[in-house]
């Protein structure tokens, strides 16, 4: 009776490779891969996302037998699948997202340098605040500079913005009661300190690229953020982060907000009567001056030769005034051509021209792979100063030790 | 049941309403994603404690069923899902009866190894098993996701098949080999439906760990067409701006399948409190 | 233990060894092989052997430490009440009790939502000013507000009981299963000897769960401490002040923020090695009790 039985076990067996065999044949067929299908993976809010599609589709109407397949991703995501998969040899053909992902991305050698990629010129015709250099030479072809921190406030309880710090916190004052609060910011991102800092003169690195961060300029900044936020100055609620800001907002309980021009569509769609504005003059008597940025495209170095030319001029069809401006003006985002940048859709708009401005203030956000320390450990020391449990003083000397230290590990 | 006939002590009715009580605190929170896809504008969070929000609207499940491709992520998810059940349930049912019932070289060897596989932090295990898969040509395929989920739902499904295994006395299976039976039909005759419980938790386990893992995924599927509910649930959501109405909405009707799957499994995992056949 | 062939036993192992060795052999031993060379975000293409540096550096940082300590508490006070409430609402739930089913299935609910969305939505409830939990205990309960997610302490006890609530039904589902090996008679013949409810728990109830209880047990332990979405996702990646990592989200934060790839690796073996160590030692223990039993 036993001799049956090895016979069933391998029935088994089979049974079992066949389903696995038979799975794949649930997928749907795979399309035809090689120069005419350009995959790229994006970090991109849905509206801009929606945006994308049409121009994608703009681009294959004119180029049939091109498929551009666009896969979303969110920043975080974006950069470690990315980094998985082209370090494993795959990944896509083009990547899009913010200016400091080609910090790491070009060190671990997984995106080519465009200075020498794309065809002779052809960064000449973006505004010089658009191109950030590194090691050398130029990783993305950015096809929009923004990410600048602005006040936003509620038309309906700001007449006029404020222009300076006195006013700032007096009009906050006197918009705090009956469950409104007459600020909200995002304080336990180091993002929204920045403008602060460099306001007060500071920055996270010196000139020789080492981080800078306890300086006069960082316990100033910390201490007026953390003034903002203190029970004695009652302008802010008491724990206050990006979703919790962005509720007060969208509800009109806060009158005023500091978030930048992603976050517009979502207030005009949630019925704030919506008014921008640079932010305000610190008590130093200068302007607190955001960071800037652009979003752009990289190649990646796993793109064979035979394709490379389809992608360069999906790229270059991707930063032309034509496609930036529809973009600009659908999302209120600011264009990398200097065309698009100076076109009266542009000049004439007057929420798109007080950004222009409040973008020109700004300073370029480095792209060094240290950035993402430097605000590592920035955001303890700020946490910690926002819920009063440490000095600005001590907090500026803990985030210069921990950035010298996780620098060091770093280039270990 | 005849105990549901006897007569409401204070016990029972404190009993009764503790189960109430407790069952509605652990509900509470699912009703704020409810109260979250109901927001006509994209909010996660609100100052308001109401259960219905001002302007609430189902035009997020609207949007999800119909202009997302929420059925094909379903559809995804379902294949995959229930191929790993299936092969899971299959797997450990086998190799926990081996672990069971005889006693061979590399008996705990082999069961130390089951656990060992889970006790690696994850996060690391990501780029080999991306360059794995790559080598097998499993990237973007189902198959890829079915394996890849089997062997994670198989340690805990050997341990727990082999465990309830435990609890089942030989003697029935004794008396089949006398009466004639292989050792293969001994299992599959008499152990495999005594095991119906443990086979239900098995197989809605394994359904789990497949319905909702995206780590794994993020890293095998990179077409859209090929996306499972996780993955399609995750692309919604973007730097700053997430689409939460349709990422709570969404999120909803992904359990929708698997309560089905609950009650129809549930029957099977307290059916048994009279276990007739075991007293034998 | 029954009689077969020797091949027989081998044949039934068979396929489930293949798919476990073909998925998990090659991904565990690249990370082994990882935590003995140097690749980072500068030595990605041009790695060496650098011995057990790596591990000096782990287990020299006074950072593991601290950190092992919260894996440990994260650990126990979750598993702890998983299996405390797991137990408890099978047990009642397989007493006489009305709507047995709605119940049930209400109580499996946190199991089969997606965990992000979850996650988020305790962040949210945690809220010092807005979330539900302060209004709750103020208005219901006239207590003053928790900073749950500002002060370090609080922080950490959210993420808990966000895991636990997410947690705790698993284990009901598997005590529920269990419940149903236990013969009637078993209870029929302590009631004879006159046992009370506590002890027909203690006597009858318990050593029969126990088969299995434990491998869930040992499973959730493993799972627990391994555990990196929950923690990250309601303390914001570490938030106050990075005071809520524990060792795996560490592990997260030094691969993916730092690209330290060889030094997360090298912590990943140093955490798979303690959990091993854990397993060997739990499973000792049981198997001299089973057989002095």
């Amino acid at each position: 009776m036993f001799r049956s039985l090895p016979f069933r076990a391998s029935h088994l067996i089979a049974c079992l490779m066949l389903c696995l065999v038979l799975a794949p044949g649930c997928a749907p067929k795979k399309s035809a891969t090689g120069p005419a299908k350009i995959v790229i993976w994006s970090q991109m809010d849905p509206e801009e996302r929606a945006r994308f599609e049409k121009n994608i589709a703009a681009y294959q109407a004119a180029h049939p037998g091109v498929t551009i397949e666009n896969v979303p991703y969110d920043t975080e995501n974006l950069r470690q699948q990315f980094q998985t998969a082209a370090a494993g040899g795959g990944g896509p053909q083009l990547i899009f997202g913010p200016s400091d992902q080609v910090g790491p991305l070009s060190l671990l050698e997984l995106i080519r340098p465009l200075d020498e990629t794309m065809p002779k010129g052809f960064f000449d015709r973006f505004v010089p605040q658009a191109l950030d250099t590194l090691n050398g030479h130029l990783w993305a072809a950015p096809d929009q500079v923004g990410n600048h921190l602005l006040l936003c406030y509620n038309k309906k309880l700001v007449p006029v913005p404020p222009a300076n710090a006195t006013e700032f916190l007096e009009m906050a004052k006197k918009l705090t009661k009956d469950g409104v609060y007459g600020f909200a910011m995002n304080v336990n991102e180091p993002y929204w300190l920045a403008p602060f800092l460099a306001g007060y003169d500071g920055w996270v690195f010196a000139a020789d690229g080492k981080p800078s961060l306890d300086t006069p300029a960082m316990r100033d900044a910390l201490g007026y953020v953390a003034l903002l936020k203190s029970k004695a100055t009652g302008i802010m609620p008491a724990e206050c982060d990006y979703q919790i800001a962005e509720t007060l907002f969208l509800e009109g309980k806060a009158a005023m907000i500091v978030n930048g021009p992603w976050s517009w569509a979502a207030y005009r769609k949630g019925g704030v009567d919506l008014g921008i504005a640079p932010l305000w003059v610190l008590p130093n008597g200068k302007h607190a001056m955001p960071m800037i940025a652009s979003k752009g495209y990289s190649i990646s170095v796993n793109v064979p030769k035979e394709q490379l030319d389809a992608v360069i001029d999906f790229v270059t069809f991707c930063t032309s005034p034509e496609a930036e401006l529809r973009d600009a003006v659908a999302l209120g985002v600011l264009p990398s051509h200097k065309d698009a940048w100076n076109a009266p859709e542009i000049t004439s708009d007057p929420t798109l021209k007080i950004s222009q401005d409040a973008f020109t203030m700004g300073r370029r956000m480095p792209v060094v792979p240290e950035m993402r320390v430097v605000w590592d450990v920035m955001r303890p020391g700020l946490q910690k100063v926002m819920n009063g449990s440490m000095s600005p003083a001590d907090a500026a000397k803990e985030m210069q030790a921990a950035a010298e230290q996780q620098i060091a590990g770093m280039k270990r | 049941m005849k105990k549901n006939d006897q007569a409401w002590t204070p016990g029972r009715v404190f009993v009764q309403v503790f189960l109430i009580l407790f069952a509605l605190a652990t509900v509470y929170p699912i009703l704020q994603i409810v109260t979250i896809s109901l927001r006509p504008s994209d909010q996660l969070y609100s100052t308001s404690l109401a259960i219905i929000p001002a302007g609430a609207s189902l035009r997020a499940y609207q949007t999800m069923l119909f202009q997302k491709p929420f059925l094909l992520w379903m559809r995804n998810s379902l294949i995959v899902s229930l191929c790993v059940t299936m092969l899971g349930v299959t797997l450990a049912s086998t190799a926990a009866y081996a672990f069971s019932r005889y006693r061979f070289a590399g008996r705990s060897a082999g069961l130390y190894l089951f656990l060992m596989t889970q006790m690696f932090p994850a996060t690391m295990l990501m780029l080999p098993l991306y360059v794995l898969m790559k080598n097998l040509h499993l990237l973007d395929t189902f198959a890829g996701l079915v394996v890849a989920y089997t062997a994670t739902a198989l340690p805990f499904c050997v341990w727990t098949m082999r465990g309830y295994y435990d609890t089942i006395p030989y003697e029935l299976e004794q008396a089949a080999l006398i009466d004639g039976c292989t050792p293969w039909q001994a299992f599959v005759k008499v152990t495999l439906p005594l095991a119906a419980p443990a086979l239900s938790i098995t197989a809605l386990f394994s359904f789990m760990a497949a319905w909702s893992e995206f780590l794994v995924a993020r890293i095998v599927i990179s077409r859209q067409e090929l996306y499972t509910l996780p993955l399609g649930l995750e692309s919604l959501a973007g730097q700053f701006q997430t689409e939460w109405a349709n990422y709570a909405a969404g999120s909803l009707l992904v359990c929708v399948p698997v309560m089905a799957m609950f009650i129809a499994l549930n029957r099977n995992i307290v059916s048994g409190l009279s276990v007739g056949g075991v007293k034998g | 233990m029954l009689r077969a062939p020797r091949s027989f036993p081998y044949s039934l192992l068979l396929p489930a060894t293949i798919v476990m060795l073909a998925v998990v052999l090659f991904p565990l031993g690249y990370s082994f092989w990882l935590a003995f060379r140097n690749m980072s975000l500068y030595h990605f293409r041009t790695h060496e052997f650098v011995g057990l540096d790596n591990f000096q550096l782990v287990l020299t940082e006074p950072i593991f430490w601290t950190l092992l300590g919260k894996s440990l508490v994260w650990t126990g006070v979750n598993v702890f009440f998983h299996v405390a409430l797991g137990v408890l609402l099978a047990i009642l739930l397989s007493g006489p009790v009305r709507g047995k089913t709605i119940l049930r299935t209400m109580l499996v609910l946190p199991w089969a939502m997606p965990q992000y969305i979850s996650a988020l939505t305790w962040r949210g409830m945690f809220n010092f000013e807005y979330g539900a939990i302060n209004l709750i205990l103020k208005q219901w309960f006239h207590l003053p507000p928790v900073p749950w997610l500002s002060d370090p302490t609080w922080a950490f006890v959210a993420p808990i009981l966000t895991n636990i609530w997410l947690g705790f039904p698993f284990m009901m589902v598997v005590a529920l299963g269990g419940l149903t090996s236990i013969p009637a008679d078993l209870y029929e013949a302590a009631e004879l000897d006159g046992a009370n409810g506590w002890e027909k728990f203690t006597n009858v109830t318990l050593p029969s769960l126990m088969p299995v209880l434990v491998p869930s047990i040992l499973l959730g332990t493993i799972w627990t401490f391994n555990n990196t979405l929950v923690v990250w996702l309601v303390s914001n990646g570490g938030q106050p002040a990075d005071a809520t990592h524990i060792l795996v989200t560490y592990i997260y934060k030094v691969a993916f923020t730092y690209s330290r790839y060889s030094y997360a690796a090298a912590f990943s073996v140093v955490v798979f090695l303690m959990l091993l160590g854990f397993v060997v030692y739990v499973m000792r223990r049981t198997s001299s009790q089973e057989r002095t039993a």
